[in-house]
């Protein structure tokens, strides 16, 4: 049962604590620094920001950078466990649903890694323990010897339905990509359930997930342009936005490239993503699209926190900031090794 | 072949002058197959420098998309969306014959896989996935096409050697010495043909002086 007791003080309390964390993370001229600096001055600094005691506790077990991808992945982790702990009442129950999409991509990578008989310690390198999920109960399922004994162990959980319904064609394709996308568009489905079921706070809730819905299915419209995939795409849609999958079909089959902004800006009600939608007239690669409309994403959520001080929004933005924090961390430390230019790494940051 | 062992008979020479015959139109006609192995393999050749700088660029595309990939998505991620690939791509091997040398036609299949065919979700990953797949299946391709070409171009360069080795020992080493070998017999048998005229003549001669003193 979803507890709405707590009072606004507790509300208060957890928001402006998120506020305190937001202002703590990394801020953009650090993130330039670290641009221009070499790879082991990177790491150092890295461990001078708040990652350290990951790096000590990882130190015997990786090194290089993937010490470094691992400590961030294991610190976020931790944080979303953290800020769980100390969120209270509606705002925890939105809170862990919002995180079961970690949960999600934890038990696809296990039941993929199972079907193609990869070793459980392989496996587990690759789990971000960031939902409702913890590292104790992924351990139980990656010691499950199937797939089908990997669901089975998933019984009474929100996702085993859908699993098990899909697992089947899963196994008989090879392929858990149907899977994967009906468990994003459930998880999404039950997020605006959840918003539209009269629990305090919802409307602001439901506001946000619509917005991170439209971007999805824009991005992924873009995607599927790039691919040249014209044929039905009602299934990689996720509806609950602007746009039923329906609309999104129609839009997806309009070839030419002013008439599907047009068609998009028509629907979407947020100015910036309008904007930002115009200057995608001209043809750009898709990774530029894609991180073009993760900063208006971030950004409009941002503004919504602002206008919602006391809401679930100060608590998701925080989530998604700190979430890009490791993003950013990892694309320098990454693109570093790469030897890929500071102008590009910097293309892929989002600040 | 020693000269020794020739029996010098008109059999014989005979037998090495149809041998002569015979290796002077085996030169002609494999001199022939070198020539046209080699106009083959120039042309081979041709194919076989632009599929490897092809394969090249797409390599380098692969390595840039696979850094860019593993920079936003990080290895985990990359990772991750490699264990959807179940399928590997099958190879179906066929021959064809080029002036007698016979090379692989390689076909590949599923290699090559749009969007919502790869193995992993949409909504669970993201565009740069898309384009480090897209950039090794192209590799993967490409070094298929570049196998095909390079097998041909070795087996056409083996054949060539194979057959300059066959032109070479016939212009030097088989026509020379069966014609030496005809030769020797010619000459043994002229000497021959001299040695019983000489005989006969020395014969008559002595039948001859045997008949005058008995007159």
């Amino acid at each position: 049962m979803v507890e709405t007791k707590r009072g606004p003080a507790s509300y208060h309390y957890v928001c402006t604590r998120m506020r305190v964390r937001k202002s703590l993370l990394i801020p953009k001229e650090e993130y330039l620094r670290m641009l221009n600096m070499s790879l082991p001055e990177i790491t150092r600094s890295i461990g001078e920001t708040g990652y350290k005691k990951e790096i000590d506790e990882l130190a015997t077990s990786f090194s290089g950078i993937d010490l470094v991808e691992v400590a961030l992945s294991w610190n976020l982790a931790k944080e979303y466990q953290r800020i769980l702990a100390i969120t209270p009442g509606a705002l925890r129950h939105f809170t862990e649903n919002y995180l079961r999409s970690w949960d999600i991509q934890n038990v696809l990578t296990i039941l993929r890694g199972k079907m193609q008989g990869v070793a459980a310690g392989r496996i587990k390198e690759l789990m971000i323990p960031a939902g409702m999920k913890d590292r104790a109960f992924l351990d139980r399922l990656l010691a499950e010897e199937t797939p089908e004994r990997v669901v089975e162990a998933l019984k009474g959980r929100r996702i085993h339905q859908t699993l098990e319904e899909g697992l089947p064609e899963a196994m008989e394709t090879g392929s858990f990509a149907n899977l994967e996308n009906r468990l994003y568009v459930q998880f999404y489905d039950e997020l605006v359930r959840d918003a539209m079921s009269g629990i305090k706070g919802g409307r602001i809730f439901l506001e946000y997930i619509r917005l991170e819905i439209d971007v999805k299915n824009i991005k992924n419209l873009f995607r599927l342009r790039a691919s040249g995939i014209e044929e039905e795409i009602r299934d990689l849609m996720i509806p609950g936005g602007s746009f039923t999958p329906r609309e999104l079909q129609v839009i997806n089959t309009t070839r030419d490239r002013d008439e599907f902004i047009d068609l998009l800006k028509k629907r979407v009600h947020s100015p910036p993503l309008k904007s930002a939608l115009e200057g995608l007239r001209k043809k750009r690669p898709i990774r530029e699209i894609v991180v073009e409309l993760t900063r208006i994403q971030l950004d409009q959520m941002e503004r919504m926190s602002k206008r919602h001080p006391f809401s679930i929004c100060p608590i998701f933005v925080y989530l998604e900031k700190k979430k890009h924090e490791v993003l950013n961390l990892r694309a320098i430390t990454r693109g570093k090794e790469s030897h890929l230019p500071a102008e590009q790494i910097q293309g892929y940051l989002v600040m | 072949m020693a000269l020794r062992d020739i029996k010098p008979t008109r059999s014989e020479l005979i037998s090495i002058k149809r041998k002569i015959k015979l290796s002077e139109r085996g030169y002609n006609i494999l001199k022939m197959k070198r020539d046209g192995l080699i106009l083959e393999f120039f042309k081979v050749l041709e194919q076989a420098k632009d599929s490897r700088g092809e394969m090249l660029n797409k390599y380098q595309k692969a390595a840039e998309m696979i850094a860019l990939a593993n920079t936003v998505e990080g290895k985990i991620g990359v990772k991750a969306a490699a264990f959807s690939v179940k399928e590997t791509p099958e190879i179906e091997l066929r021959n064809k014959n080029i002036m007698g040398v016979v090379v692989p036609e390689i076909k590949s299949s599923q290699v090559k896989k749009s969007l919502v065919n790869r193995g992993y979700g949409l909504l669970g990953t993201s565009s740069v996935i898309d384009e480090a797949a897209e950039s090794f299946e192209d590799l993967v391709d490409t070094i298929i096409e570049a196998a095909e070409i390079e097998t041909a171009l070795k087996r056409l360069l083996d054949e060539i050697e194979s057959t300059k080795r066959r032109v070479n020992a016939l212009e030097f080493k088989v026509i020379p010495e069966l014609t030496e070998a005809g030769a020797f017999i010619k000459m043994r048998l002229d000497e021959m043909e001299r040695e019983e005229l000489f005989r006969l003549k020395k014969i008559k001669a002595r039948t001859s002086a045997k008949a005058r003193t008995s007159t």
